[in-house]
């Protein structure tokens, strides 16, 4: 707990500024009176910022931006490691405040500025909590491309916390899509979903919808009781899951049709969530699933038959096209008779004859590992209790068991905002 | 400002070259103007607030407008990112500073499709992410969001089609480009999907002519029936040999599931 910068300069000014504030916090929190020297704490002063500033956000009360500009002001005269964490829960609001009020793109050079000066100072809590803010802010106005390169570029703390851990990995996933990097975006995705706190109902949905958009553009079909019943949260969140559960049943049929009613009657929810693009790419998608299903059934078909089943357009041979494309990628077994128009299916081979089913057992095993190695990875254990005397030492757990409890609510309510 | 007006004078006198397609004068009209625009104080990223804050940024946006359209004239890529790259600002960061620029939505539809025409179709989409929706339906923005819905379904048709029905000139070097890129596309998919295929009915799908045809076949290797009337692909599958078990593969995965499965235990 180095106290570098704590002179009496800032000690004088902080008196006259929010020392009434002060006396109310710490009132509200210990059950016996604080002593002068305990008032005069700088983190006491915070904690009352915090309070307020909170207070002011719950009642949506447009003041709360000028109220969070203030405390970082005035937390901005010291340096002291004991804040950080403090100071991170401020910069929170204060970005949440200017969202509220649509101001979000005027905070970025600031957050930038605290992001820098939280990384020259290791506080390791500041840097986590801003880097998310940033992207976050970014992502906001869509772009993507300077979230990314501040990702790329930003120092990662090496301790971080779960709840911070997921929002990165959340908008970390929400760029990959974007990039078209399906894989790496579905398990960014699942795997804040994962870690996501339990009570974070609103973040489990917007991930539940993402999840779902990046699993059918990578050509997976998720199962239906993901969308419907085995989603918490309710009805409520049932019916903003609608419009994905619609898109997966279009997707499954590959019917084009369909899939163009789906995608207007939601355009609107597709638009709030920000997936109207790729929800537009999954067109390739539900044709080549149509494809499928048609060279499965069918040995022989005319290709005028094929544009018919899948909706596309009549006449000007680009069915051909389009079936030999999913030819070449690998999408169908087939060829095509030119003079005749047809599409002939190939024999199915003997799938064991080939090395798929080592392929899917080797996802499995791999997805065994990685969950058993994250496992380990998040285990927590206690910290090594200091040897201290009987009551006193007792006494002291206990309370920061309660501290530890009340920082583990304060986070999953936070997450419940989002 | 002295600068501006004389900078004003070269930039009507650079709207003339370019319009008369005179390639040396526009070059060095704009190498000028380029310099003189580097001294205005109210452009990116300073937006320094002076009092005809308003006509410089209006005109360093016309100049670097006309930068990127000469640019894709002459066939240069990379001035002509370059360019973009620089106006970039102009119609984002000064959205609220200056009236939007008529040229706005061409210009970012000439960006797409570049993005499209070299393949990078990631920085295609993050791009197309900042386009409002509104934009979406400009005919230079869906002109290019329909080419790459066209061009990843594999209806390459519609895209020979669309040359003839290009929005502006200046889309035309780029889709010469792209194009011969459809072309390599549709040969790779001819050789995989159709067993054999009659060289005239080949030439119209690759829509070139016969001799055209020639070359391409040349190039790619294609064989010729015994007859000659017809391009023939499939070969006769080789039987499995020991040699197509993946072997390093296998003994790779085996070794990773032993070293994680010690870790383990």
């Amino acid at each position: 707990m180095a106290d570098v910068a704590e002179g009496g300069e800032a000690s004088a000014t902080k008196d006259d500024t929010a020392g009434d504030n002060a006396g109310d916090g710490a009132n509200a929190v210990p059950p016996t009176p604080p002593t002068p020297a305990q008032r005069e704490l700088p983190e006491t002063e915070a904690y009352s910022h915090l309070l307020v500033l909170l207070l002011l956000l719950d009642a949506n009360d447009p003041e709360c931006k000028a109220a969070s500009v203030a405390a970082l002001n005035r937390l901005s005269q010291f340096n002291r490691r004991t804040l950080d964490a403090l100071q991170a829960r401020i910069v929170f609001y204060y970005s949440l405040a200017h969202e509220r009020f649509g101001e979000l793109a005027e905070v970025r050079p600031s957050l930038l500025a605290l992001h820098r000066v939280a990384a020259l100072r290791f506080d390791e809590m500041g840097q986590e909590t801003i880097l998310n803010l940033l992207m976050r802010n970014y992502l906001h106005y869509n772009m993507y491309d300077q979230a990314e390169k501040l990702r790329s570029k930003a120092q990662l703390p090496a301790s971080r916390s779960n709840q911070q851990q997921c929002r990165y990995l959340y908008y970390l996933g929400r760029i990959r899509a974007i990039q078209l990097e399906y894989s790496d975006a579905k398990e960014c995705l699942t795997q804040a979903h994962r870690k996501a706190p339990k009570l974070a109902k609103g973040f489990a949905l917007e991930l539940t919808k993402w999840i779902t958009v990046v699993r059918l553009l990578l050509g997976e079909i998720p199962e239906k009781k993901d969308l419907t019943t085995a989603v918490s949260g309710g009805a409520a969140a049932q019916r903003a899951l609608l419009p994905y559960l619609e898109l997966t049943g279009a997707v499954r049929l590959g019917d084009l049709e369909k899939f163009r009613a789906v995608q207007e009657a939601h355009e609107a929810a597709f638009r709030a969530d920000k997936t109207t693009n790729l929800v537009t790419r999954l067109r390739r998608n539900v044709i080549r699933t149509g494809l499928r299903r048609v060279s499965l059934a069918y040995s022989a078909i005319s290709l005028d038959d094929v544009a018919q089943k899948l909706g596309l357009g009549e006449g000007d041979g680009d069915v051909e096209f389009v079936v030999a494309k999913a030819i070449r990628d690998g999408g169908i077994d087939a060829t095509i008779d030119h003079d005749a128009r047809t599409m002939h299916s190939s024999d199915a081979t003997d799938v064991y004859s080939t090395g798929e089913p080592q392929a899917a057992f080797h996802a499995r095993i791999a997805f065994c590992l990685d969950t058993h190695n994250e496992a380990v990875k998040a285990m927590r254990y206690p910290d090594k209790v200091k040897k201290g005397k009987g009551d006193g030492e007792r006494k002291s757990a206990k309370d920061r068991d309660l501290e530890e409890l009340a920082m583990h609510i304060m986070d999953e309510d936070e997450m419940d905002e989002f | 400002m002295a600068d501006l007006a004389s900078a004003k004078k070269t930039l009507d006198g650079l709207v003339k070259a370019y319009a008369a397609g005179d390639a040396t004068k526009t070059a060095s009209l704009l190498g000028t103007l380029k310099v003189a625009i580097t001294a205005f104080p109210a452009l990116p990223p300073l937006f320094e607030q002076t009092p005809t804050a308003v006509e410089e940024l209006m005109l360093a946006r016309d100049v670097l407008e006309h930068a990127t359209l000469f640019a894709v004239s002459q066939q240069d890529d990379a001035a002509a990112e370059r360019n973009f790259n620089q106006l970039r600002p102009y119609y984002s960061d000064c959205a609220g500073m200056i009236p939007p620029s008529p040229r706005q939505a061409l210009l970012t539809g000439l960006n797409l499709l570049r993005l499209l025409v070299q393949n990078r179709i990631a920085e295609f989409h993050t791009e197309l992410e900042l386009i409002p929706n509104e934009a979406h339906d400009d005919r230079h923005v869906a002109f290019c969001l329909d080419l790459e819905s066209s061009l990843m379904e594999g209806a390459y048709n519609k895209i020979f089609a669309a040359s003839g029905s290009i929005p502006t000139p200046d889309y035309a070097h780029f889709m010469t480009m792209l194009n011969a890129t459809v072309r390599d596309e549709i040969a790779a998919c001819v050789e995989r999907g159709y067993t054999r295929l009659g060289v005239k009915d080949a030439a119209r799908l690759l829509d070139v002519d016969a001799g055209g045809m020639d070359a391409l076949a040349a190039e790619r290797g294609w064989a010729r029936s015994t007859d000659g009337g017809a391009f023939v692909f499939r070969e006769e599958a080789a039987p499995p040999s020991a040699k197509d078990i993946p072997s390093m593969r296998l003994i790779n995965q085996t070794l990773l599931y032993a070293k994680e499965l010690e870790r383990i235990v």
